[in-house]
């Protein structure tokens, strides 16, 4: 009870104290009192380990290696498995003027891939550019339906090894503009498919279906390409153009059977309105082959259709002939500032002769997509597309539309 | 006990208000536990203080909860309303700060605690409003460590506008400027130099893509918010040949992967070559002098530092920070969070201080520092829910508003425009917990300021950011007056736009500022004086006291409620001290609106 009274004391006269004072006693006392629970200023653990990751620049150190040493992750072919494996990488040789990497994967399927690169992407104040590349491949079950636009939808699967060596050259006259030439060598061997789920290609084909199913060939591959590019910007475009036309000539210096020409054009344009919130992208791609009387262009060089980068309802690899011809048109929105969404229909085919050309007998398919953007680049897009063979669900790490480097080294249709 | 209950319960400050309920409380005798319990939940610190002795003794037992009652009843009755040092001009001398170490907040902490969890006291609908703090009786804030009384309330004169926080110490061009630091990463280029004075200045260019338009935009906009009181960094807008820079010893860079190497000739020409030239071939360049002191980090829009005796009221209920939402929106600063602030560790009159800055203003007017900002900026958050919602199951068709702006191809603009602009729905890039809890009192108050700053004196201040472009000089121009004035027709509309009040010849006066500046203004009002008990906090109405001269009779403190006929819900009470002999001063300003009645200020 003492206690209890000597409280009732000590409160009332605080009340008082505090009736009679000033605001400057009062704000006095609050930093007083405050004063007593004064502590460092300190981050949360969440944040702390945030800001060590981005003053140790560990993310870039992850992705770049230990002085360039590091891990290549993904990047196989469609089908492939998830790749991983060594990389050496350096775009900070000599301020940036000179790129040097190499790395070697194996996939979860057992695809095996190696590359070596060189280039000088600054010659002449940045008016020129030279690539230097090499790669090896060893792809054991590519997938193959067979020739022609009314193929099957049976899988068929056969071995794919290859070893490229190519050089590209451009020049970049004026501030759109880039034209270049590029040649190289590409030793091929075909086999037949590891790929127990399926049957193997040339069990299933013969060589008048699948040219070249049997061979193996080296080629000389050389040839020139123009390109106009205006798109605001290319890693995420909403507006502009690109204008690509590329013509190579594979030469057949082992077998002489498989002479052929290639010419690939591909036009992006693309239209953003509601100041570029939305986005109408519209797509052309062609890639016509021309051979000589009794050459054949080899079913494995041969242009596909099918996949997550055209028609988007079928299953990767699904058409491949002679031609192909792909049209595409995607409305894209902003949803929030790091995603958009998308809506898309694809149509295209395969066809044998070049004459074949035109809007006839398209297949098509349709779907919608997520695009996720981080520094104004994707990253990664969710893409679900329909047609009349089904469904197909796409999580891919690149942009829709995304050009590939120019010259002899990107002109195969299989990468 | 009941007279008691009732009295507390129609009084109406803050203080006295968690006493009452309080009291009502026990009055039912209710459990220790819960008393306790709302207790605590009273909102400020110093109402849990203050009764904290109280609630100690509730938890012994009812009895003692009678002598706690007496105690709370007779502290409302008592304490008073207006102190004898009220209204406070300048914050008091706080303890001296005797340890504050510098800390890095991280830039994506940030973004993600504050779009997922935005932290600090928020004020919620349906829940009493929590009205600002650290203000004085008259809802001013008190000029010190945050924020000064400058344009608005003693008009400076166009060249002091243009001089903003001073320019008495430019770089100096009598030496070389020596790189002390640099930053080859990052949006864009920039280095830390010390000039033949010793003086060090941060050296910030425009991208490439839209020269004039970081420098323009930081010159232009630290001006303006220095003449609405923040403190900032004193700026210059420079222009320099290449030759006048010298790479200090031992000055490094980080390569892409953070390792640090020696800086060289080489890396200077790499970082210049990334910035523009004036046709003269000079460089021009925010040189933004080093802040006196020692740099301690960021603030943050919540909380308060928790090493600071003088920052007693949580940052998100700063009425200057809550204000500077306004001001945000209308520069288009919707880069206003932490990391764009700074805090300096001053001396000053024998002892240690933490000054507050807004820092980098280079992302306004349209800018993205590096790019013209995005035409979301100021929209819309990065990342809403409900926007987000809207836009994936619309595909897109629900066009915001803000995506309709049109922007004139300038690029010493970026992306500024003010005809989609709308200062209520205006955002900055994530939620901000200060400006989230700005009530319609925080927005007349920055408002006010912002409307004084007139179209002569905002065309001098763009004209001495010195655009080569005309278009572009008038164009931002165009903006910020057509901004300002839907700032001021927005937020002088929401509580009665009157202000200045002064007692001349035994009047009181005010101006209508919404009149003022030329839009409708609210008037005629109507006055009633009230007599106020500063002990009690009651108001009785003086008979026959219904114009502006101050009744002769009615007490030591009179009120003058002023409201009227056109906003039938907002009014504001001026409260007169007529003490002895003294001459009759004002001592508290109240504004109430339509969601405010209910809540009262804390003059703290």
């Amino acid at each position: 009870m003492q206690t209890k009274l000597r409280l009732t004391v000590l409160t009332l006269i605080l009340a008082l104290q505090l009736s009679g004072q000033t605001r400057t006693e009062e704000l006095l006392g609050r930093s007083a009192e405050y004063q007593k629970q004064l502590t460092p200023e300190r981050n949360t653990g969440a944040e702390k380990a945030l800001r060590k990751i981005q003053d140790d620049s560990l993310l870039q150190r992850i992705n770049y290696g230990f002085n360039g040493l590091g891990t290549k992750l993904g990047g196989m072919v469609t089908g492939g498995g998830f790749g991983v494996g060594p990389q050496y990488l350096r775009t900070d040789l000599r301020d940036g003027t000179i790129n040097v990497g190499a790395s070697a994967q194996i996939s979860t399927r057992n695809y095996r891939r190696a590359d070596a690169n060189f280039a000088l992407p600054k010659l002449f104040d940045g008016k020129a550019m030279l690539d230097v590349r090499a790669t090896y491949r060893d792809y054991r079950g590519i997938q193959y339906y067979g020739p022609g636009p009314d193929s099957l939808k049976n899988r068929t699967n056969y071995k794919l090894e290859d070893t490229a060596l190519d050089a590209a050259f451009a020049l970049t006259p004026l501030r759109f503009v880039k034209v270049g030439g590029a040649g190289g060598v590409l030793n091929v061997n075909v086999g037949p498919g590891k790929d127990s789920r399926f049957a193997s290609s040339d069990a299933t084909f013969t060589p008048a279906q699948a040219p070249g199913i049997g061979d193996q060939t080296d080629f000389l591959r050389y040839g020139a390409f123009g390109h106009v590019d205006w798109r605001d910007d290319p890693f995420a475009p909403k507006n502009g153009g690109s204008y690509l036309v590329q013509y190579m000539r594979y030469e057949d210096n082992d077998l002489k059977r498989h002479d052929f020409s290639l010419l690939e054009i591909d036009l992006q344009q693309y239209v953003g309105i509601f100041n570029r919130t939305r986005v109408f992208a519209l797509r052309a791609h062609t890639r016509l082959t021309d051979t000589r009387q009794g050459q054949t262009v080899p079913f494995y060089l041969q242009p596909i259709v099918g996949g997550s980068d055209d028609l988007r309802g079928f299953r990767p690899f699904r058409f491949s002939d002679n031609n192909s011809l792909v049209l595409s048109g995607e409305y894209r929105w902003a949803i929030f500032s790091g995603c958009d969404g998308a809506l898309f229909v694809d149509a295209g085919k395969v066809f044998p002769r070049r004459g074949q050309l035109n809007f006839n007998d398209l297949e098509g398919s349709a779907g919608f997509g997520l695009r996720f953007n981080a520094r104004n680049r994707t990253f990664m897009r969710v893409d679900v597309g329909f047609s009349h063979e089904g469904v197909q669900v796409w999580f891919k790490f690149n942009d829709m539309f995304q050009h590939r480097p120019l010259g002899t080294a990107d002109s195969q249709p299989i990468l | 006990m009941r007279k008691y209950t009732l009295l507390l319960r129609n009084t109406r400050t803050t203080d006295s208000l968690p006493a009452a309920k309080s009291a009502e409380f026990l009055l039912r005798l209710a459990p220790p536990r819960a008393a306790c319990a709302l207790l605590r939940n009273t909102r400020t610190t110093d109402s849990l203080r203050r009764y904290g002795t109280a609630c100690f003794s509730i938890v012994w037992g009812r009895a003692f909860a009678a002598c706690a009652l007496f105690v709370l009843s007779a502290l409302a009755i008592h304490a008073q309303k207006f102190r004898t040092d009220d209204p406070l001009e300048f914050e008091p001398r706080y303890p001296s700060v005797s340890e504050a170490a510098p800390r890095k907040l991280s830039d994506i902490y940030d973004l993600f605690k504050h779009t997922l969890d935005t932290p600090g006291e928020l004020n919620r609908k349906g829940r009493d409003p929590i009205r600002a703090d650290g203000v004085n009786t008259l809802g001013e804030p008190m000029q010190g460590a945050w924020w000064a009384k400058r344009h608005y309330y003693r008009p400076m004169t166009i060249n002091q506008l243009i001089a903003g926080p001073g320019t008495d110490h430019p770089p100096s061009t009598n030496g070389p400027w020596t790189v002390v630091a640099a930053k080859n990463e990052g949006i864009t280029p920039g280095f830390l130099m010390r000039d033949a004075n010793q003086e060090l200045y941060f050296i910030k260019f425009d991208p490439l893509t839209n020269p004039e338009m970081a420098t323009g935009a930081d010159w232009v906009t630290s001006r303006l918010v220095y003449a609405l009181g923040y403190h900032v960094p004193e700026n210059y807008l420079v222009e320099f040949r290449p030759d006048i820079i010298a790479i200090g010893k031992d000055v490094t860079l980080s390569n892409r992967l953070g390792k640090p190497r020696k800086m060289t000739e080489r890396d200077l020409s790499e970082m210049l070559i990334k910035v523009p030239r004036t046709k003269d071939g000079l460089y021009r360049a925010t040189a933004s002098r080093l802040i006196a002191g020692k740099g301690i980090g960021p603030y943050r829009y919540y909380h308060r530092r928790t090493d600071d005796p003088a920052d007693i009221v949580p940052h998100e209920h700063r009425r200057d920070l809550r204000g500077f939402a306004v001001v945000s929106a209308w520069i288009g600063h919707d880069d206003s969070r932490a990391i764009n602030t700074f805090d300096a560790l001053v001396e000053e009159g024998g002892r240690k201080l933490i000054r507050h800055y807004i820092l980098d203003l280079g992302s306004t007017l349209g800018s993205g520092t590096g790019r013209s900002n995005s035409p979301r900026s100021g929209g819309e958050y990065l990342f809403g829910w409900k926007q987000s919602a809207a836009q994936l199951f619309t595909l897109g068709l629900a066009v915001p508003r803000w995506a309709t702006a049109s922007f004139p191809d300038l690029p010493s603009v970026g992306r500024f425009e003010h005809a989609v602009f709308d200062p209520e729905k205006w955002v900055p890039e994530y939620p901000n917990p200060a400006f989230l809890n700005r009530l319609p009192d925080d927005e007349f108050w920055a408002a006010k300021q912002i409307v004084a700053i007139k179209d002569e004196e905002i065309r001098a201040i763009v004209r001495s950011a010195r655009y080569t472009d005309p278009a572009a000089e008038a164009w931002i121009v165009e903006c910020l007056i057509r901004r300002r004035d839907k700032i001021g027709r927005a937020y002088l509309g929401r509580v009665l736009p009157v202000d200045k009040f002064a007692l001349r010849g035994g009047e009181l006066v005010f101006e209508d500022l919404s009149e003022k500046a030329g839009y409708s203004g609210a008037g005629p009002y109507t006055i009633q004086w009230f007599q106020f008990d500063n002990t009690r906090e009651t108001t009785s109405p003086i008979t026959g006291a219904a114009t502006a001269t101050l009744p002769a009779d009615g007490g030591a403190y009179r009120v003058a409620r002023i409201s009227s006929a056109k906003r039938a819900s907002q009014s504001v009470d001026v409260t007169v001290r007529v003490e002895g002999a003294s001459t009759p001063a004002i001592v508290g300003i109240h504004r109430r609106w339509n969601d405010g009645e209910r809540s009262t200020q804390s003059p703290k």
